[in-house]
Parts: structure tokens; C-alpha cells; sequence
């Protein structure tokens, strides 16, 4: 139609693509069972041939236990409570991302990564094995910090137009897992950072640092700040923390290398 | 088996008696039939219903006029059938419509990203479509599910052209709402 605006056949053609998915049980081959009932061989509905003597008589009783059945299945996939069971897993540049909420967390203010040590950008260079970037569009940071034993570096700006924005680096491709988040996927959308792939996280989420055992540090666990951005540049995975905007956040991603 | 010939002329003939011809039609429509039966609310009993109908259309055919399609014809006759035994139970002409188990419990399994944010967006448009008033996701499950134009749905569900129309629109507009916190993210962000 003429008068479709874009959005509407955005929304058109997903229906579609969703339509291509739904699960729609198996069919039965009724030519026959027709046939018999136009012919009037048979008596009314479902002809289901008697492969056992008696299977006549149990039939009702099945049927009612099947609806009972399949009625309470369907009251658990329709509740809140049903849905909650489906849980998504999904890993990036060594940050896991999980759909639902977290465990119990501290407060913020209170949460810290295990053995956090400040130093100069220089000294921090020093002590982790992969190259630290910083974002030309933030320029040097007021704070370094440098986390289990050089696992992991962060910059922190405390006075940017947005307020306190941080920065976490780590060699995301030397474990599974460096940081895992708690969140609603509809909150998560992919982006293009620097041309390669990146994902954007949408409100604050509860954020837990895993160690090189693959043990959470309940220590570390806590809400974010914000609007979160993760990217990878060269085997350097960066997780950036701030009240931001997306437009701003890929600014600073790209002004990083 | 006669499975050369076309609706036209499967209809003739089994207008005259011929079963065998009646029978290709059946076979010709048995799945649509019984798509269009479950996604419409029949659920498990969509065999049943489909089976009803078949019995219905043939016993109907003098009413089908020839060069009528047949599918949009028979498909209607599969709709009131779904909407009688709807009505006898008593319950929400819908029954949930559900995506494929990938993601329905299970182990939960780390997938590439662009899979699991699409199959979450799926997941989501679902949950909205199964939230529709019944007469707007009849229209959807017509119009995108069964991939009927306007004509044909209004056909099926008996509704005039207008209807189907403005129904089509109402529903569009109440999906993009439930969805707006998604294109907010795109439009507004970037």
C-alpha cells in the first residue's frame, strides 16, 4: 500500500520473518478420514482406528487427562512466572551478559575490585601485559587504577560534560570471562565501533567481576552508572561506564587506539 | 491419484460426486488449513477442525462459484469452524502462540550475539502479538502469518475490506508501541 510509512513495513516484514518461526505442530493426513465421512461409512468426528481392544472405552478418560495437561502447560508459558525460566546466555569480549536479575549486591559506593592499586598511566603501562588505550576525546585520565594483579586496568574521568566516566581494559580473549552483567535484553543492542562489532547497554544493570578462577568477587558486584559500551580493539577489550549517550559514547570508542 | 488437475476442475468434479477428486483437494489444503486452524486459536484440536471443515466444504460446494480461488474459501469455513469450538469452550479465542524451543528453558547455552539479541527481538514481537485484542491478531495472524492480501482476509474472516484496513493499522500501531523502547534506541540514539 502507497500510504505505508516505513516503520509500518518494518514492522510488517518482521511479523512476517516471526510468522516463518512459529511452531505449528504437525498435521494429519485426513483424506481418507474425509472420504469415509462423505461417503457415510463412518460415524462423526476423528476416526481413530482401535489398535487395542478397549482402547474405545479409555479414550474419554485420556482425553480429559491430555486437556488437564496440556491446560496446565499452557497456564505456566503464559505466566510471568513460566517466562522467567527462559534464561539467554550471551558472551563478548569477555564480558557475559545474562538475561534476568543478579545476585544480592552491595552498594555502589562500597564495591571494589579485588587488589586495586593506584598508579600513573606510565607505572600502570608497567604492570599489564596489553597495551592500554586512551580515548583521544577524553584525553588523560584523572585516576588509574590497576586491579588482581594487572588483570585488569581502568581509567577513571571524574569531570567530563557527563559527569564521572569509566573506563575497563582487560585482554579479553585470555579467559572466557572477566565481568558478568544482569540483564534485560531488550536493553542491548549491537553498534559499529571503529568498524568492527560492539554492544551497546542501555540503563544501569548489575555488574559482577569474575575472577581468573572463574569465582565472582561478590566484593566487586554493584549497580552501574549509566549507559554502558562494549568494544574490542586488538585483543584489548574495553568496557566504557557513564552517563552518556550513544552518540557520545561511540565518539570516545572511536577516539580510542 | 488425478493430482494434475486444477481447483477448478477438482471442484467440478466432485460437485458431480467424484470423491478422488474431492480427495486431491484435501490433500492439496490439508496444511494450510491446518496453519491457519492453530495459529486462529483451534490448538490442539486443529485436525479436528480442519477435518470438520473439509466435511463442511464439500457438503457447501454448490455455494462455491467457479473461478473463485478455493483456498480463501475453504479457509473461511475453517475460521467459523475454529470460532464454534472456541466459543463452545469458553475460552480466549487465542491460544499463546509460541516461537520454536531454542528459546524455551534448557541448559542455558552462550550464543553468538547477533542470534540471541534477534531471537530476544523475536520473543518479544510475540509476546505482543499474543497481547493483541483477539479481532487485531486475527488480522495479524491472516494478514502476516498466513500471508493473506487484504482481499482474502477480508474473505476469511468475514469482515468488510474497511475493517481488515483499519484493524491492519490499529494493530501495526499497538506492536510499534510495545516495541517503542526498542526503536527509541535507534532513533533517538543513533
Amino acid at each position: 500500500m502507497a500510504d505505508r510509512t516505513e516503520w509500518q513495513r518494518a514492522v510488517e516484514s518482521e511479523l512476517r520473518a516471526l510468522g516463518r518461526e512459529l511452531e505449528v505442530p504437525p498435521a494429519s493426513d485426513l483424506t481418507a478420514v474425509v472420504r469415509q465421512r462423505l461417503e457415510g461409512r463412518a460415524g462423526r468426528r476423528r476416526q481413530v482406528p482401535a489398535l487395542l481392544p478397549g482402547a474405545q472405552r479409555l479414550r474419554p478418560a485420556w482425553r480429559a487427562a491430555l486437556v488437564v495437561v496440556v491446560a496446565v502447560l499452557a497456564v505456566l508459558l503464559a505466566t510471568p512466572q513460566g517466562r522467567a525460566v527462559i534464561s539467554h546466555v550471551l558472551r563478548f569480549a569477555g564480558v557475559e551478559l545474562r538475561q534476568g536479575p543478579g545476585p544480592v549486591h552491595s552498594p555502589a559506593s562500597s564495591a571494589s575490585l579485588p587488589g586495586e592499586r593506584r598508579m600513573s598511566l606510565s607505572e600502570a603501562r608497567r604492570q599489564v601485559a596489553f597495551p592500554i588505550l586512551v580515548p583521544a576525546a577524553l584525553g588523560r585520565p584523572d585516576e588509574v587504577v590497576v586491579s588482581d594483579g594487572g588483570r585488569i586496568a581502568s581509567l577513571v574521568y571524574r569531570r567530563t560534560p557527563s559527569g564521572t566516566v569509566l573506563i575497563d581494559e582487560f585482554a579479553g580473549h585470555l579467559d572466557p570471562v572477566f565481568f558478568k552483567k544482569f540483564v534485560h535484553f531488550g536493553d542491548v543492542s549491537q553498534v559499529v565501533v571503529n568498524g568492527t562489532k560492539g554492544l551497546w547497554i542501555k540503563g544501569p544493570h548489575e555488574l559482577m567481576y569474575i575472577t581468573r578462577e572463574g569465582k565472582p568477587a561478590t566484593a566487586s558486584s554493584r549497580l552501574t552508572a549509566g549507559n554502558t559500551l562494549i568494544w574490542e580493539i586488538r585483543h584489548v577489550a574495553l568496557r566504557l561506564e557513564g552517563k552518556l549517550g550513544k552518540r557520545t559514547a561511540l565518539d570516545i570508542a572511536d577516539s580510542a587506539h | 491419484m488425478r493430482r494434475g488437475i486444477d481447483d477448478g476442475e477438482a471442484v467440478a468434479r466432485a460437485l458431480g460426486g467424484d470423491l478422488d477428486a474431492y480427495g486431491v483437494l484435501v490433500a492439496r489444503y490439508t496444511l494450510r488449513a491446518h496453519r491457519a486452524a492453530f495459529l486462529l486459536g483451534a490448538g490442539e484440536e486443529s485436525d479436528d477442525v480442519v477435518q470438520e471443515a473439509f466435511v463442511k466444504a464439500f457438503r457447501h460446494l454448490s455455494r462455491f462459484r467457479v473461478g473463485e480461488p478455493f483456498g480463501p474459501w475453504l479457509l473461511r469455513i475453517v475460521t467459523n469452524e475454529t470460532r464454534n469450538l472456541t466459543r463452545s469452550r469458553r475460552r480466549r479465542a487465542a491460544l499463546v502462540l509460541r516461537l520454536p524451543s531454542a528459546e524455551s528453558g534448557g541448559p542455558a547455552a552462550a550464543g553468538p550475539v547477533d542470534e540471541v539479541l534477534a531471537a530476544e527481538q523475536r520473543a518479544q514481537l510475540m509476546a505482543a502479538v499474543n497481547a493483541l485484542p483477539d479481532t487485531e491478531r486475527q488480522v495479524v495472524v491472516c494478514r502476516y502469518f498466513l500471508e493473506l492480501s487484504e482481499v482474502e482476509t477480508a474473505q476469511v474472516l468475514e469482515w468488510p475490506l474497511g475493517s481488515v484496513k483499519s484493524r491492519t493499522s490499529r494493530a501495526l500501531n499497538r506492536l510499534r508501541g510495545r516495541l517503542v523502547s526498542r526503536e527509541q534506541n535507534r532513533v533517538l540514539d543513533g
